[in-house]
């Protein structure tokens, strides 16, 4: 099954290079035959990635453990569900799967524009072309998901992380790779119309519609990762400005950018250079973020471990796509040459720009923080870091600012608003907001960037509200309808505008949940049975501390009454629960009693049983629920704009999806039992310097980190103490440092036990052949490309062959011998 | 033309400019720096006071706790240097002998003064799906 899945990927490889090649040798000659073949070669690629994800899926539903890949993340317990999620459940297995979204993507996108945009297409399908046999490059020579155990074949898989086999890190990844996948397509037709030069509006029409699709995907998945933290990390809150969040969260400004530029160009003819930029950028933060993560450059407790291989890897194929990108665009710019000027600053483009520059903003800065430790490091020397609250103090005004645009865009007419329509248009909303803000201030509400973010999000709706009365009673009029009537045939008529006010109310709700934080209260408290605590308008009282056990699990449970205005609000029971043979990692089950204005949030942090003691980590989270019925309604809102067309399935389907999900990761939550691997630790402080050393050229035997032995910062690292304790029986039987390296080769039975091979001799090719290998194919590719391009000059005829004088040549060629 | 492209870029150029203080100035305050213990105990007068945050490994039966309170006292070390550290709040299940920690807070001649507590522990996330959609919080941490 491994060597079939590995040809696979080399055949998929193969496949692409010939359709990135064959495509651009059609454009060139205009052959229409050679841009079919390129296109159904593309669709091919496809189909080999859907057959070897079934291999791989298979091999985890029958347990070939001979698969490293599979040994390391499924054992045999693993429910079915989770074998087959464990696909994307580590890093060589999640590359693969984004090849075969991006294949499946982009052959549906392919295939819906065929005809309509039939000279970009060709290019379309070489641009997604590389960028699939880049992945398929760093699986090939890195990040191979099929290698199999040289040595005897394990038995038993390690098994998926208990942690992570729950609902929500089954629908998380996938949804924000379907994000990210998404955004290569807008990406791979402005490329094609840069390379082509068909620079009118085209490929913008073609994209509008996927960058939709990308964009709700990666809200979603932002939103489903937030909902996760919140509820299964147990502390208190749902953002964190961690490098992999940040990771996410840059494409998402500069794709929300987009969206919002996209209609300008549209609209007016003008920021067309931008948009290209901006399809550009986001796909590169897409790359970016994954390097990000993935390499090691940034320090997370989260992200995967150092892995300069695939940093170098990644670094170039970074590179030439800034180069190669924004050269194309240098080089078109006499093309792209707006049709219009900005006639004035009251204009809904002015709007427009300014979102467009406060996102770039957002996206700029937060990388710049989540990069800083590294930057500063790298600079001078010394390793900075910036917290939290450094990204609020600046989100902050940042968020206000376009909650704030997000009220005045569609109020200002397109070009130049008059002081009439003006007055016109903001009295209601404006009215709407200063009433809010009253309200706020007469309440006494003394958090000045929640009472500004009230004040904002009243305004926001009071224009939305504006806009769809407004246009309702427009149409009622044509019409002779009634309002409701009238209300759902102009969401009809004209769905990506109003859809995209639904898309700002969700907005407006998520900004609602985010200004509840500054009223957020905390304590923590130890309490006997019968002593509270008070936070806010909670009186937590602790009741009884009751150890249970269900034969699996021991449950310690602390009983705590909830008390408001001196009556009883909730009885919660927050626990810890202890799994057999796991003691030593405890599972923290959070409380969570939700309401629209407030969740109380309890945690049992420690307890002594012998006493009933139980000290509590109480969180009062005000509106945090806004938050999520916010990302619900963002995704109705793009449900409603993706309506038209074939869409409708989609939407539908997407919609209650989303609502189901956030319940069914509640219901998760509550039945979820994350158990880690408890290991007995080894002793890691007191250790020669030849162990020292040896442990660091030796990789750690726990699957996930490719970090050396020494570096693997896993508490209970199931490798790392083998891999140690082997060391120390080799020092201690007297082996010098080359020899336990050998006996580590011997053992393992290859070089790949190594951090590095060995730098000498023959292993010297190891270090050039995927440098070099890469090298070859793509200089093959333009070559083939180049050539088959050449238009066929008609041959001279051949001159006419007399026998004789071929006899004759005959002879005296026989004669020469 | 040029006359616009000028304007364009003196704004541009403006603009990037008052970003640029506004960012550094800012900086200043919320700057922490990332230390292991060796390196902050080579001269440990030298951090008295300053935004710091120190990792290291948890020393095996330095943990003291006063009873019925949540005031700890424990050793961090690394290659051999021990740092004396004070924590009041809940500690993350992961908070143990040996546990590789990272504090926040700052430093005087007692000890380290830490006001948050994030315990290292990838393990639990080493079989996270991969990329920019690993799902990342913290780990738990009571104190933050």
């Amino acid at each position: 099954m491994a060597t079939l899945g590995y040809y696979l990927l080399l055949a998929a490889f193969i496949v692409c290079a010939y359709a990135g090649a064959i495509s651009v040798a059609g454009a060139r000659r205009r052959s229409r035959p050679l841009i079919e073949s390129g296109i159904g070669a593309f669709y091919l690629v496809s189909a080999i990635m859907g057959v070897a994800s079934a291999v791989i899926v298979y091999s985890f539903v029958v347990g070939d453990y001979s698969i490293r890949y599979v040994q390391r993340y499924s054992d045999s317990v693993q429910p079915l569900f989770y074998k087959l999620t464990s696909y994307w459940g580590g890093l060589d297995g999640s590359i693969m799967f984004w090849v075969a979204l991006l294949s499946a993507f982009g052959s549906a996108a392919v295939y819906i524009n065929r005809e309509r945009h039939r000279e970009l297409i060709p290019y379309v399908v070489t641009v997604i072309s590389v960028v699939q046999m880049f992945f398929l490059f760093l699986m090939i020579v890195h990040n191979n998901p099929f290698q199999t155990y040289l040595t005897e074949t394990p038995t038993e898989g390690t098994g998926l992380n208990p942690l992570l086999q729950n609902f929500y890190m089954a629908i998380h990844p996938p949804t924000m790779y379907l994000g990210f996948v998404g955004l290569t397509i807008p990406y791979a037709f402005g490329m094609a119309a840069l390379i082509t030069g068909y620079l009118d509006d085209s490929w913008l029409r073609a994209v509008r519609r996927w960058t939709m699709i990308a964009w709700l995907f990666l809200s979603v998945g932002l939103g489903l990762g937030m909902i996760w933290a919140y509820e299964e990390l147990g502390w208190g809150g749902y953002w964190m400005w961690d490098p992999v969040e940040n990771a996410g969260l840059l494409p998402w400004f500069t794709a929300t950018a987009f969206l919002h530029s996209v209609m300008v160009q549209e609209k007016r003819g003008m920021l067309r250079v931008w948009n290209v930029a901006l399809v550009i950028t986001t796909f590169f933060l897409t790359i970016f973020g994954t390097f990000m993560t993935r390499s090691g450059i940034v320090q997370s407790v989260h992200a995967f471990g150092d892995d300069p291989e695939l940093a170098r890897m990644f670094t170039i194929f970074m590179i030439a796509t800034v180069v190669v990108s924004f050269g194309f665009l240098i080089y078109r710019l006499p093309l792209l040459r707006a049709r219009n000027e900005l006639d004035s600053w009251l204009s809904r483009e002015a709007a427009f720009m300014m979102n467009n520059w406060i996102l770039l903003f957002s996206a700029f800065f937060v990388l710049f923080a989540t990069m800083f430790p590294t930057l500063s490091e790298a600079i001078r020397g010394e390793r900075l870091t910036v917290g939290p609250p450094f990204f609020n103090q600046w989100m902050l005004p940042i968020g206000l600012t376009l909650l704030f645009l997000t009220g005045v865009g569609p109020l200002l007419a397109w070009r130049k608003s008059t002081v009439v329509n003006l007055r016109d248009q903001f009295l209601f909303p404006v009215s709407m907001g200063l009433a809010a803000g009253i309200a706020v201030v007469a309440l006494g509400v003394r958090v000045w960037a929640s009472g500004i973010c009230f004040a904002l999000s009243a305004f926001v709706i009071g224009t939305v509200t504006q806009e769809f009365w407004r246009g309702a009673r427009v149409r009622q009029r044509a019409t002779g309808t009634d309002v409701f009537t009238a209300l759902v045939g102009l969401v009809g008529r004209n769905k990506r505008r109003y859809g995209g006010y639904v898309v700002h109310l969700g907005m407006v709700l998520i900004f609602f949940g985010f200004a509840g934080e500054g009223f957020k209260q905390k304590e923590e408290a130890q309490l006997k049975p019968g002593q509270q605590v008070a936070v806010g308008d909670f009186v937590i009282r602790h009741d009884a501390l009751s150890v249970t056990d269900d034969g699996q699990k021991q449950m310690i449970t602390a009983h705590v009454t909830v008390l408001r205005d001196g009556k009883t609000f909730a009885e919660m029971y927050p626990a810890k629960w202890i799994f057999r043979k796991h003691e030593e990692s405890p599972t923290t089950e959070v409380a969570i009693h939700r309401g629209f204005a407030q969740d109380v949030y309890l945690v049992l942090a420690t307890f002594d049983a012998a006493t009933q003691t139980a000290s509590l980590a109480v969180d009062i989270n005000p509106l945090v629920n806004w938050v999520w019925m916010g990302f619900g309604l963002l995704a109705l809102g793009i449900g409603i704009a993706l309506l038209p067309d074939a869409a409708f399935s989609f939407a539908t389907a997407a919609v209650p999806a989303n609502a189901a999900t956030t319940a069914l990761i509640l219901l998760a939550v509550v039945l979820s039992q994350g158990v880690t691997l408890a290991q007995e630790t080894v002793p890691a402080i007191f250790r020669s310097p030849l162990e020292r050393q040896v442990a660091n050229e030796i990789m750690c035997d726990c699957g996930g980190c490719r970090l050396s032995t020494e570096s693997c910062g896993m508490m209970n690292c199931h490798g790392k103490e083998r891999q140690l304790s082997k060391i120390q029986q080799h020092i201690k039987s007297g082996q010098g440092h080359d020899a336990i390296l050998a006996s580590f080769v011997r053992e393992h039975g290859g070089y790949d036990v190594l951090m590095q091979p060995p730098n000498r001799g023959f292993n010297r090719m190891a270090w050039l052949l995927p440098y070099g290998v890469a090298t070859v194919c793509l200089l093959g590719v333009a070559f083939t490309a180049l050539r088959w391009s050449r238009r066929r000059v008609p041959a001279p005829a051949a001159p006419a062959i007399d026998p004789e004088l071929d006899a004759r040549l005959e002879n005296e060629l026989r004669d020469l011998e | 033309m040029s006359n616009k492209a000028a304007k364009i870029g003196l704004s541009g150029v403006v603009l990037a400019t008052a970003f640029g203080v506004l960012l550094y100035s800012s900086l200043g305050e919320s700057l922490q720096y990332y230390k292991y213990v060796d390196e902050v105990m080579a001269e440990p007068a030298a951090w008295h006071g300053k935004n710091l945050q120190v990792h290291g490994i948890v020393v095996p039966d330095s943990i003291a706790r006063k009873p019925d309170s949540l005031e700890w006292r424990f050793d961090l070390q690394r290659n051999g240097k021990v740092l004396r550290a004070y924590y009041t709040g809940i500690v993350p299940d992961t908070f143990k002998a040996e546990s590789e920690v990272v504090l926040t807070g700052t430093m005087d001649d007692k000890g380290f003064h830490a006001t948050e507590m994030t315990a290292k522990c990838p393990s639990k996330y080493d079989a996270a799906p991969a990329g920019p959609t690993v799902e990342s919080s913290p780990a738990p941490s009571g104190g933050a």
